[in-house]
């Protein structure tokens, strides 16, 4: 299966981020929330790439940390202003992230059903 | 596209997803029980019974401290009545002479062709007493209230019948020396005042011999007294047990009392 080595992974790194003795200051608290929503979007638009088979190792990394590290500045650069983009990153993260949640249960169903005629089929014939 | 390709980067990205989510949630919970995002009504609940615990120990601080206080007062009264216990002890044993004891004061110097009997040594030595004498002794025999001057005679002696005076039933031997601690000059004088006891012995041609001394030590008892039936005698507490109360003789007063000095 190919998808147990990278869970194998998430699950190695929360460990590691459980056992690490670094403690976040509380200030950054808020840019990091929005770096991690950030990167699960990154993370659930590679799911969907890998369905649509237009998936590119390059650009998920990059598109991970740039946007993770994009989105914590413009959080804070919205603090410094006095404009919560926060909120808008929140936002947009999020209308993305169901958007490519919705894509993925969409094609896994498509995939699902395609298997099951496809199974019809062979015992049909 | 090849699958083991696109395995790395996906773990790549979910290992540093899955550090960020479990700092992230740390942080969270930490900021969850911290008190700024607490619900108002919790908050009130912990300060009330924070501030019921405060007032339990608030209270239990003055009742140590109380306790304290109470403790030292009775260790302090202890001391005081220690060493108030302490002083008394040596006067009584001063006055018991238990204790030997130095000070200024005279000798009275009695030879032996001196015609001398005991009760001119009990004269001098109730004159001396009488002139403020704080300590006697007689050729080394501490004189107190158990001491006993008197004669004896002795028919088993070698020159045959003799009679001679005893000290705490010692026998005296020649010269008889008298120590007195005292103030030199008034004990001088209450011996020498005119119609005093020297004239008296001066009757019967006795010139005992009178020095000032500056330094004069005086032995202790050889062997002190014990005591083994006498009790204090309180009237107050015998009121209480018996009999209702009998007319204490006028003239009999607690000696232990009145010997103690407060």
């Amino acid at each position: 299966m190919w998808f147990l080595v990278p869970i194998l992974g998430l699950i190695i790194g929360t460990f590691l981020g459980s056992n690490i003795s670094f403690q976040l200051p509380p200030i950054y608290i808020k840019y990091m929330s929005i770096a991690v929503l950030a990167s699960l979007d990154s993370v659930f638009g590679g799911i969907k790439a890998i369905f649509e088979d237009t998936f590119d190792g390059t650009i998920l990394l990059t598109g991970f940390f740039t946007n993770a590290l994009l989105a914590a500045l413009l959080a804070y650069l919205g603090d410094r202003l006095g404009v919560d983009l926060y909120y808008a990153a929140v936002f947009a993260f999020g209308v993305r992230i169901f958007q490519n949640l919705a894509t993925i249960r969409h094609h896994t169903l498509t995939n699902y059903r395609q298997r099951k005629q496809r199974n019809r089929g062979v015992k049909n014939e | 596209m090849n699958k083991a390709r696109r395995q790395i980067p996906i773990t790549i990205v979910l290992l540093c997803l899955g550090i960020m989510l479990s700092l992230q949630f740390q942080a969270q919970t930490r900021i969850a029980s911290d008190l700024t995002y607490q619900r108002s009504d919790t908050l009130i609940a912990m300060v009330r019974g924070l501030s019921e615990k405060r007032q339990k120990l608030a209270l239990e601080i003055i009742d140590l401290s109380n306790q304290l206080r109470s403790q030292m007062e009775s260790s302090r009264d202890e001391k005081k009545l220690l060493e108030g216990i302490h002083l008394e002890m040596e006067k009584l044993r001063i006055v018991n002479g238990t204790t030997a004891l130095k000070g200024p004061g005279i000798m009275i110097i009695i030879e032996e062709h001196m015609p001398i009997i005991y009760t001119d040594l009990l004269n001098i030595i109730n004159e001396l007493w009488n002139a403020g004498a704080e300590a006697i002794s007689i050729n080394e025999h501490r004189i107190t209230s158990h001491s006993t001057i008197s004669v004896a005679e002795d028919a088993y002696s070698k020159d045959g019948y003799s009679i001679f005076m005893t000290v705490n039933h010692e026998k005296l031997t020649y010269p008889i020396i008298i120590k007195t601690i005292g103030e030199p000059n008034n004990l001088e004088k209450g011996l020498t005042l005119p119609g005093g006891i020297m004239d008296n012995l001066a009757l019967f041609n006795a010139y005992p011999e009178i020095e000032k001394v500056d330094k004069l030590e005086i032995p202790a008892l050889e062997k002190p007294t014990t005591y083994y039936f006498m009790t204090e005698y309180k009237p107050s507490e015998e009121n209480k047990e018996s009999t209702p109360p009998t007319t204490n003789p006028p003239g009999i007063t607690n000696p232990l009392k009145t010997a103690i000095p407060r």
